[in-house]
């Protein structure tokens, strides 16, 4: 499945909607869906606000497939500003002790809520974010 | 997926959808058509209205304009504009649609006597719809147009 949706905040609603509609047309717990969909708004808001750095006219791609029970949420944004991965991320502790920058939580927060989540590399120019969750065993889950 | 924003008016926002041509995907069209028409203030009676018409729309083009084949791909384009909401459903056309099919009233006396009730899906969306075209997608396949007015 692909969705592309203008980068304005408030259609990372719409993309929450469209990709647990899909997860669950896959068979994935509700619980497992609202985990997704959280994580899914602050990639979104991410790619909106930095990636396309609030830019009118620009544009939000997701794409979704599901290959051996696994789940992945490819998020793009057209690269405005690209993601600088930083070599000492600091800890929630030190962020909250005002000892640096708050920014970064929602990442934080994404990794806790799904089984894989970060930028991969891409030479088309665009920030590449990928959000991947496992099948519940007990769940059977269908080939997209 | 290519960038839209080009082909848009400034005051109308698009979001397309490609969905794989298999039953069970039209749920993804209607949930994000209808999370759409409530962003935009429809009532709850016709956001259900939508979510019909599109399930309606989107399962033809599986089972009919792209003949059941799941290689196949769904094209959903949702407009918003201020005072409506537009939906574009597009098969691959294997199975061109026979026109005079998008103008027929079915009879329920004949749906009785016949073994497939189906046939009902373009009147259904004619009648919840207020604005509804059959035209030929650019890919050239089967394509409808349906528009709801905000009011």
């Amino acid at each position: 499945m692909e969705l592309s949706f203008p980068s304005e905040l408030g259609y990372e609603r719409v993309a929450r909607d469209a990709v647990a509609a899909f997860a669950r047309r896959l068979g994935f717990d509700q619980e497992r869906i609202e985990d997704l969909k959280t994580a899914l708004g602050e990639a979104c808001i991410n790619a909106i606000e930095h990636g396309n750095g609030r830019a009118p006219g620009l544009r939000v791609d997701i794409s979704c497939v599901c290959e051996d029970g696994r789940l992945m949420v490819e998020i793009l944004d057209q690269g405005l500003n690209r993601y600088q991965q930083r070599n000492v991320v600091a800890s929630i502790d030190t962020k909250l002790s005002g000892l640096a920058p708050l920014r970064g939580m929602g990442l934080m927060m994404i990794a806790q809520l799904v089984d894989e989540a970060g930028f991969t590399e891409s030479q088309d120019g665009r920030n590449h974010f990928r959000l991947a969750l496992y099948r519940n065993q007990k769940t059977p889950v269908a080939q997209s | 997926m290519t960038n839209s924003s080009s082909d848009t008016e400034p005051n109308e926002r698009m979001i397309e959808l490609r969905l794989p041509s298999r039953l069970g995907y039209e749920k993804v069209a209607m949930d994000t058509a209808a999370s759409l028409a409530k962003r935009m203030g429809f009532d709850p009676e016709r956001v259900d209205a939508l979510r019909t018409a599109v399930s309606e729309a989107v399962t033809n083009a599986i089972e009919h304009g792209n003949g059941r084949d799941s290689t196949m791909k769904v094209l959903v384009m949702l407009t918003a504009r201020p005072d409506e909401l537009v939906v574009s459903v597009a098969d691959q056309g294997l199975t061109p649609l026979d026109q005079d099919r998008t103008v027929m009233t079915p009879r329920i006396e004949d749906s009785f006597q016949k073994q497939d009730k189906g046939g009902w899906g373009i009147w259904l969306i004619r009648e919840l719809m207020d604005e509804v075209e059959f035209t030929t997608a650019p890919t050239g396949g089967n394509q409808i147009r349906m528009v709801i007015h905000l009011e």
